[in-house]
């Protein structure tokens, strides 16, 4: 009888065979392995538009997070692993972010995706993400579906959203100025949500919409617009526009001297898109997350790291799309610290529901990473054009401040319906 | 119906102003047979150039710069008017000089050229000027607005109005009146023609693109102040002006002009009664007259048609 003898060569092909098989057989979730190496850099896909209706606000998010990455891999980088990052231009197109979602993540080996300004850009992005279980921050796009019916797991929501900023606004507008509003909605997804969001808003305090005019993205002119909210005569108009259509609107209403009757609510007023505007452009009152002018720790500080990190930028203060474009990336970072690795799950566990500080984000009220919507729970604040500014880019003058629980968006914990983490590709980055 | 009134005199406004947008992109493409992409980006750079020379951006804190902010501010945008077409003339006739290897050739290459050099010039405005928005500041006197039937209109749009048709007016005497509009007219119909009778032809295409290139600049100039200033504002020019080339009947001027009103009214009264349609009117018009009558309004009959 012949004694069968386990050679070298036979022991390395029977175990190259079962892992083959254990690789073809695993589990289909987990369908994409990084190499966790230690000396590896996390790469980071930035998403930020570079041309189109906000080229400009995508500059100063992708600013944003680039500080917060330079800040963090001067400190030696995360996890001992230094950060590199790809831009590619998502042209404010939905259909060019979900292209280039695809691309940073199966050619550039991207682990986490950050960016957006445009709703449908980040919805379409996000749809991506979830497939491939990368985890997506939204910076700065404010639709109420992308923490309500388009939110996903790997999705995190960094911005205040039209409810938010409606909730600040609309009750105090109808309380000073009376209850007959015109809707004036860029006909887009963020126009619309936060439109159907001011609208329950007016029911609710007793107000009336008297008519809606659906402003189509692109939009140059508004003398037709203008001259049909004469006509209709409203107490006040509620103007969801946004971008290069909204520089274009404020003036066109700043040449008619309508800025003052009737009143307008310009539901969110984005940092870039008034920048270097006269200040009779600024008008109605509108609502932000944030504002280099607010007398708080740290501000000064911020704004000196800004204009150090950025000497020859035009703005030259930091804004709220800065802001969040910072604070999304710096807080992705941490979480990642804190899971000890670059696993998309544990990163996930670590950013939900996870608090921050009201001094460590420059705000008055303590924000937290909403563990159902995903979207971040934080202050509010009303502003309008400062009569009485300290120096030309103290344009804002904040008139109430609200906090999470009061403006808080009811409708989207019914809505959202995050996969659940079974669902959700694994990996580490 | 009189509610109507004032929706179709802002339409007519609105119309004559995208008139003056296509004015210099219907020369070029008439005299040259070049579909100048570019067109928008030196739209942008005549307004840009003029926001400079209206705010001594040249002269920065020198002894004339001072003097210069000085002046009174109808004055300086005088001279903007003149100096930003002329600066933007001279961006042109480079890239009509860049241009001459692809005469000749294929039209994708003096396609592909111009669309390079639209994005050369766009990101020289970024450079220079920053990527932010600007203001152009225009004179209190066309500044403001006035009341009429009860509503409120703004002057400048009226100004830019009125200037849109003097320009207008003063393009169609230098086409139709004077030698050299001949020369260009005669151009456009029989190049080796105007060439056999003893004229410059490279200078004629030179001085074409450049006038084209000048009144690219001059209705950003006149523009600006409405839509606002960013380095990509001229995206917002090429696709009207196209379409409007296309509806008049490609190189007729009046055709032109005619589609340019039509597109305004179009954009104007949707804009009033279905906004949701106001942009699309412009493509909508396009499919209705082009489906009707290929060549345009007034577009020339081509060969195949006789």
């Amino acid at each position: 009888m012949s004694k069968s003898k386990l050679t070298r060569r036979a022991l390395l092909g029977s175990a190259a065979a079962a892992g083959g098989l254990a690789a073809f057989a695993g589990p289909w979730k987990h369908n994409r392995v990084w190499a966790a190496g230690t000396d590896k850099p996390i790469k980071i896909g930035i998403t930020s538009d570079a041309s189109g209706q906000y080229a400009n606000s995508g500059a100063s998010d992708r600013r944003g997070m680039l500080m917060a990455i330079s800040e963090a891999n001067a400190k030696g980088g995360v996890l001992g692993r230094k950060i590199e990052t790809t831009h590619i231009d998502t042209e404010t197109t939905p259909a060019t972010g979900s292209r280039v979602a695809e691309r940073l993540i199966s050619r550039e080996d991207c682990g986490f995706l950050v960016g957006a300004v445009s709703s449908g850009v980040a919805n379409a992005i996000s749809q991506v993400a979830q497939r491939n279980g990368v985890i997506y921050l939204n910076t700065n796009s404010s639709s109420p579906t992308e923490s309500g019916k388009n939110c996903h797991r790997v999705k995190f929501v960094w911005d205040g959203n039209g409810t938010n900023f409606a909730k600040a606004a609309v009750r105090n507008s109808i309380d000073a100025y009376g209850g007959k509003v015109l809707l004036l909605t860029n006909d887009y997804v963020w126009g619309h949500d936060t439109a159907k969001a001011t609208r329950t808003l007016i029911d609710q305090y007793g107000g009336e919409v008297l008519d809606e005019i659906l402003i189509p993205q692109g939009t140059r002119d508004f003398s037709a617009a203008l001259l049909k909210i004469q006509q209709t005569n409203p107490d006040v108009v509620a103007a969801a526009v946004g971008g290069d259509d909204q520089i274009a609107l404020r003036q066109q209403v700043a040449q008619l001297g309508m800025g003052s009757k009737p009143a307008w609510i310009n539901n969110q007023q984005d940092w870039p898109d008034v920048y270097g505007l006269p200040l009779d452009n600024l008008f109605g009152v509108f609502g932000t997350t944030w504002y280099y002018g607010l007398d708080l720790p740290g501000v000064k500080e911020f704004v000196e790291r800004y204009q150090t990190m950025y000497p020859d930028t035009s703005m030259r203060v930091p804004g709220n799309v800065f802001y969040n474009g910072y604070m999304a990336t710096r807080e992705l970072l941490a979480a990642i610290e804190r899971a000890g690795s670059t696993n998309n799950i544990a990163i996930i566990k670590q950013l939900e529901g996870h608090v921050m500080a009201a001094a460590d984000r420059m705000q008055h009220d303590d924000a937290v990473i909403d563990p159902i919507t995903h979207q971040v729970q934080q202050t509010i604040y009303l502003a309008t054009a400062n009569d009485e500014p300290r120096n030309e880019q103290d344009m804002f003058k904040i008139l109430t401040q609200s906090s999470p629980q009061d403006v808080r968006d009811e409708a989207s914990l019914g809505s959202c319906k995050l996969e659940s983490y079974d669902d959700t590709p694994s990996f580490d980055a | 119906m009189m509610e109507l009134v004032p929706h179709i005199i802002n339409g007519l406004t609105l119309g004559l102003l995208f008139a003056l947008i296509a004015l210099g992109f219907t020369l070029i493409v008439g005299v040259m047979e070049v579909i100048n992409l570019a067109h928008g980006s030196l739209f942008a750079l005549g307004a840009y150039f003029a926001l400079a020379t209206l705010g001594g951006g040249w002269f920065g804190s020198t002894e004339f710069g001072v003097w210069w902010l000085s002046l009174p501010i109808g004055m300086r945008y005088v001279f903007a008017l003149v100096v930003g077409p002329l600066l933007a003339a001279g961006a042109g006739m480079i890239i009509e000089l860049c241009l001459r290897p692809t005469y000749g050739k294929a039209p994708l290459y003096g396609l592909l050229l111009t669309f390079g050099a639209a994005l050369v010039v766009e990101e020289l405005i970024r450079l220079i000027w920053g990527t932010g928005e600007q203001s152009l500041t225009v004179p209190q006197a066309i500044n403001g607005a006035f009341l009429m039937g009860g509503l409120i209109f703004s002057k400048y749009k009226f100004f830019a109005a009125g200037f849109a048709l003097l320009a207008i007016g003063g393009v169609w005497f230098f086409l139709e009146r004077t030698p050299y509009g001949a020369i260009i007219k005669a151009g456009s119909h029989d190049s080796e023609m105007v060439r056999a009778l003893g004229y410059d032809l490279s200078k004629l295409r030179l001085l074409v693109f450049g006038f084209g290139a000048s009144l690219a600049g001059l209705a950003g100039i006149i523009l600006t102040p409405i839509w606002g200033l960013r380095p990509h504002v001229g995206l917002d020019v090429v696709i009207p002006a196209f379409l409007i080339i296309v509806i008049g009947g490609v190189g007729s001027f009046w055709g032109a002009v005619l589609a340019a009103v039509l597109v305004g009214l179009s954009v104007g009264i949707t804009g009033a009664y279905a906004p949701a349609w106001s942009m699309m009117s412009m493509y909508l018009l396009l499919i209705a007259i082009v489906g009707v009558r290929s060549r345009g309004l007034l577009g020339r009959k081509s060969a195949l048609e006789n």
